[in-house]
């Protein structure tokens, strides 16, 4: 395992586990999105913007705070929320019921999706089992906070 | 450009003739007034559209000089058949992430037939199965409109936009797969097709009336496809098991493709000719308040409240609440999609924003968002 969710090892981790796992991103099709995660926790946020193309995770890189623009979307809510995510992750195989990314976000009250454009916010659905299958890519590691 | 012409040689001494007597034509071969070995390199996805828009070829005309089914960057005949297109503008059906999507859409297919775990189904309450096959039959039911209009459309549309057409190709099939989808789960776990009502048929026959495609893109992407984009996302409320969320979450990801083309597509038409938002601006004028009509028709609204409540005992005090979450974010999604494509709806819907709790601020924000 690569450390706690809320580091960029953490992250790099699931990339590569996504890029060494070809064969399950490929029934889902290609994929072109940058998203960013933010994390809230005491003593200053964690983001991390992931890239992805193709079948593939491409980028994996922490940003600063004042949101610096490129990402179609972010999900941002606390560390808590993301940790509880990824503990179902662990736990089950991959998100279940209120754990999925798309309940999440659509209830928004824990973990929500933000955007200016409509267009990019729009990559959350176009893409979304492609961003969950990456998620669930964390029941191939043991998670924690950092 | 270096054309055929410049690039072949003579090849002296063919036939003019067939052995049957019939005259032959060697322009292919010895020069044609086409681009030649342009050589688009694959990238890591294979060969691409996007890849091969190189050259000439990648020049979409604004308005083609004929109307044929001619190959856009082939040598055309001047005596080739017109078609009677009557869609001949570039504005009147394109938008710039039009290939993209086309190549999104292709990669991106399934199966209801296999890719959905049928076998997974398992007995529901009476009253949840009810609403789940009332909700699959009016999905059946909408469903294929968005077929059927750009089905109506495409022949019309001149062939030089051929890559538009390509995606309101796979457009149709993504609609088809959806209508399979829904009226499979309806009959797939003893239940079966329930009741069809007016309401939804005054919103298709808007939509399919609509007398100009821009208009119709406006009333069918951005309207109707918004408002069903939304119940697909909420899927995850709404599904009384993993079956049924898999598919809301596959239908849902088709679904964007084609909000995303029709936003886009309306941009760009407002952007090269302002005076058609007008036009628009009319077609929802009325598209919303029948959306309404169809919205809050009794069939449809009971469904969905059951389906959110998890049965008829909490029908009141969960499930109309959740629907009435439900329609504030599919009209604040809408209104915003309307600023992304410079369609500034604020001032001018009569949808009653200050009844329904609905923040502007955000769907102001979307009109002035940075292009992608």
């Amino acid at each position: 395992m690569s450390g706690a969710v809320d580091t960029v090892g953490f992250f790099d981790a699931l990339a590569t586990e996504m890029n060494d796992h070809p064969e399950r991103f490929a029934p889902l099709g290609e994929a072109e999105m940058t998203v960013d995660v933010v994390m809230g926790r005491p003593g200053g946020d964690f983001r991390v913007r992931v890239a992805f193309e193709s079948l593939g995770c491409t980028g994996v890189a922490e940003v600063d705070g004042q949101g610096s623009p490129g990402a179609d979307f972010g999900l941002e809510g606390p560390l808590e929320a993301w940790q509880e995510m990824f503990d179902d992750v662990a736990a089950h195989g991959r998100a279940t019921g209120p754990y999925t990314i798309n309940s999440l976000a659509l209830m928004g009250d824990r973990i929500c999706c933000r955007g200016d454009d409509p267009m990019g916010l729009d990559k959350f659905s176009r893409f979304n089992q492609t961003l969950q299958e990456f998620l669930d890519g964390a029941s191939h590691l043991v998670v924690g906070a950092s | 450009m270096v054309t055929t012409t410049e690039h072949t040689q003579s090849y002296p001494g063919l036939p003019t003739e067939s052995p049957l007597g019939a005259p032959l034509d060697w322009a292919w071969l010895r020069g044609a007034r086409s681009e030649w070995g342009v050589r688009p390199k694959p990238g890591p996805r294979g060969l691409t559209m996007l890849d091969i828009a190189v050259g000439s070829y990648g020049d979409v005309p604004e308005h083609p000089g004929h109307r044929s089914m001619a190959p856009r960057g082939a040598d055309v005949g001047d005596d080739t058949a017109d078609m009677g297109y009557i869609l001949n503008w570039k504005t009147d059906m394109w938008s710039d992430n039009v290939i993209e999507l086309y190549e999104e859409a292709v990669g991106r297919q399934w199966s209801a037939t296999r890719d959905i775990p049928w076998g997974e189904l398992r007995e529901l309450p009476a009253d949840v199965e009810h609403a789940m096959c009332q909700l699959c039959t009016l999905l059946t039911e909408v469903e294929m409109i968005a077929a059927d209009l750009p089905a109506k459309w495409m022949w019309r549309m001149n062939h030089d936009f051929i890559e538009a057409k390509m995606f309101l190709c796979t457009q149709i099939m993504d609609e088809a797969r959806h209508a399979e989808v829904f009226r499979k789960r309806a009959l797939a776990n003893g239940g079966g097709l329930l009741v069809s009502r007016a309401g939804p048929t005054s919103l298709l026959r808007t939509i399919i009336e609509a007398k100009t495609y821009t208009q119709a893109s406006a009333l069918l992407h951005l309207l109707g496809e918004g408002f069903v984009l939304d119940i697909f996302r909420m899927g995850e409320l709404i599904a009384p098991s993993d079956v049924e969320k898999r598919i809301f979450r596959m239908c849902m990801q088709d679904e964007a493709r084609h909000v995303a083309y029709g936003t886009m597509h309306l941009r760009y038409a407002i952007d090269h000719d302002p005076d058609v938002a007008e036009e628009i601006h009319e077609a929802l004028d009325h598209g919303e308040q029948v959306l309404i009509d169809f919205g809050t028709a009794p069939d449809v609204s009971t469904a969905l409240a059951v389906l959110l409540a998890g049965g008829v005992e909490h029908v009141e005090d969960k499930g109309f609440p959740l629907s009435m979450e439900l329609t504030k974010k599919q009209l604040t999604s809408y209104l915003a999609r309307c600023e992304r494509a410079g369609l500034g709806r604020l001032d001018r819907t009569t949808i009653p924003l200050d009844m329904l709790g609905i923040d502007t601020e955000p769907i102001r924000a979307a009109g002035t968002a940075a292009p992608r």
